[in-house]
């Protein structure tokens, strides 16, 4: 005898709860009636299928190697724009992180305070900052690398902060009960706990950033964007390729790097 | 003389329960003290007064005569060492960094920026680690280490400290009955050979028996039994473990059947 299969959420009534149901619904239907505001339009997507196939083809050009040696120049200059850009953050960032983490900040207001900065820093993308600082003290790299850290810290300094905020409490208190004072709990306490948590966050920043980094030339402040942008507008596909898989190239190796040493700080060294 | 001194002590938590309703008591300098009691007695908060960990609604404690408040509690925390039963060690750091940290109370701000440690509090550490017989642990990750090793490595850093007390809040509760055997006897070996006063939170009726010099018990947040392990009969730990609105409680009959 088979007996009937019947299926129930878990929930008191077994049917789904009603504010979820509700709740996806009405983002549907909003998401439905707001999409003419930015021009999604199927017929037209489907009548520029032709087009996207023309401009991939392409790219399967053979690759101008006269160009490599400006290429490493211009991409050692992009990485060094990045990691500087983003050590300088991670200086910033740290005591900021601290005052902007609600359980390590030493008053409410200070909390509040940092936290609106915080957010204030990141409003606006690094393209934006880098013309102010271009403007301010000239073409280059130098105020690339000023856009990157600026915007870096507003994004650092948050994530550090939500990383102090899930420490474990039961070791804070293990230090504090020893009667470690206000600075020592946060450094042998906090800091040590939120770690693997930092490191993750700084090699998504580096990601991050380089990607950034990449199109920060667009308004003169350094890097392989000036040449990107140049390559594209030219038609010179042979490049643009070129420029495309060492971005590629050099964000994987940072990915694959980022995960070994995280993995290395959670686990502890193999013994 | 009294190492530890609580005077009418009551405790409010702001959910409204009271944890402690008027506690009086006094604490021998360098005597074995055991609290028993059930959950939610209050045990653990007396404990924690006892550290500035709480502060108390009304009454005081003092250490040394020194009232515990505000602004001397580090000063305080400096002498009163505590022992934890989920050891409340920082994981991710050393063994060795883990019991240095009880150092940190005697030193200021500036080396701890940089995460320094003096010459000599290396040497307080090791001699610590080689007091709970883990020497040759003493590179290893925290967390690396067995639950006794752990609570091991919480009474080196309670003893990197040189306190004059040291609190233990259920010290045993998480360890098997050999470990928790060991961890009994070291505490036990720190107060007779070095005089400090220690004071444990447990649930173990027949380990209070064999190792406190004073019993208290506690429920429901007031003290129902003060004296020596020989005075705790029966009757007295029917007192201890008896539930509120319980008349003929079968549970309780069957747990102390045995103890």
């Amino acid at each position: 005898m088979t007996t009937a299969l019947i299926w129930r959420w878990p929930t008191p009534n077994g049917l789904p709860p009603l504010p979820l149901v509700g709740g996806v619904l009405a983002l549907l239907a909003g998401l439905w009636l707001t999409a003419p505001i930015v021009e999604v339009d199927f017929v037209r997507l489907i009548g520029s299928l032709g087009r996207m196939v023309t401009f991939a083809g392409q790219m399967f050009v053979t690759p101008d190697w006269e160009y490599v040696p400006q290429l490493l120049a211009k991409m050692l200059e992009t990485i060094e724009m990045t990691v500087l850009g983003t050590a300088v953050a991670i200086v910033v960032s740290l005591p900021l992180g601290i005052l902007a983490a609600g359980n390590a900040t030493p008053h409410p207001v200070v909390y509040r305070v940092t936290r609106d900065l915080l957010s204030l820093m990141r409003a606006l993308p690094e393209l934006v900052w880098a013309l102010v600082f271009v403007s301010a003290v000239g073409l280059g790299p130098l105020p690339g690398v000023m856009a990157l850290a600026f915007v870096t810290v507003g994004f650092m300094g948050k994530f550090f902060a939500e990383s102090i905020e899930v420490v474990d409490h039961k070791a804070v208190e293990g230090v504090r009960a020893h009667g470690a004072g206000w600075l020592q709990v946060r450094l042998f306490a906090m800091l040590p706990q939120a770690l693997p948590d930092f490191v993750g966050t700084v090699m998504y920043i580096l990601d991050h950033n380089l990607r950034a980094a990449a199109i920060l030339g667009l308004v003169g402040a350094g890097g392989i964007g000036y040449d990107l942008v140049m390559s594209m507008r030219l038609f010179q596909y042979d490049r643009l390729l070129l420029i495309a898989l060492s971005i590629y190239l050099v964000v994987t190796v940072l990915d694959r790097a980022s995960d070994r040493l995280r993995s290395r700080i959670i686990h502890g060294r193999r013994t | 003389m009294s190492a530890i001194s609580i005077q009418s002590v009551s405790k409010r938590f702001p959910n409204g329960f009271e944890a402690l309703k008027g506690v009086d008591t006094e604490i021998r300098s360098g005597s074995f003290t055991v609290v028993l009691g059930p959950s939610g007695a209050g045990k653990s908060t007396l404990l924690r007064l006892m550290n500035g960990l709480e502060t108390p609604t009304t009454g005081s404690v003092r250490i040394d005569g020194e009232a515990v408040d505000g602004l001397k509690v580090r000063h305080i925390r400096s002498r009163v060492a505590m022992v934890f039963q989920q050891f409340n060690l920082v994981d991710r750091l050393s063994v060795v960094t883990n019991v240095l940290t009880g150092r940190l109370a005697h030193r200021s701000w500036v080396g701890s920026v940089f995460y320094l440690f003096r010459q000599e509090d290396l040497g307080i550490a090791r001699e610590a680690l080689s007091r709970v017989g883990l020497t040759d642990k003493a590179w290893n990750r925290a967390d690396k280490l067995s639950g006794g090793q752990q609570q091991r490595v919480g009474i080196a850093r309670a003893l990197a400290q040189r306190p004059k007390v040291i609190l233990a809040d259920e010290p045993v509760a998480s360890l098997d009955p050999v470990a928790s055997e060991e961890i009994m006897a070291l505490l036990r070996e720190i107060c007779d050979r070095d005089g400090i006063t220690v004071v444990v939170n447990l649930h173990q009726v027949e380990l209070a028996r064999r190792f406190a010099d004073r019993i208290i018990g506690m429920n429901s947040g007031k003290i129902v039994f003060d004296g020596s392990p020989e005075q705790m009969t029966q009757p007295v730990l029917r007192t201890i473990y008896q539930r509120e609105g319980i008349e003929d409680d079968n549970s309780l009959d069957m747990a102390l059947a045995y103890a």
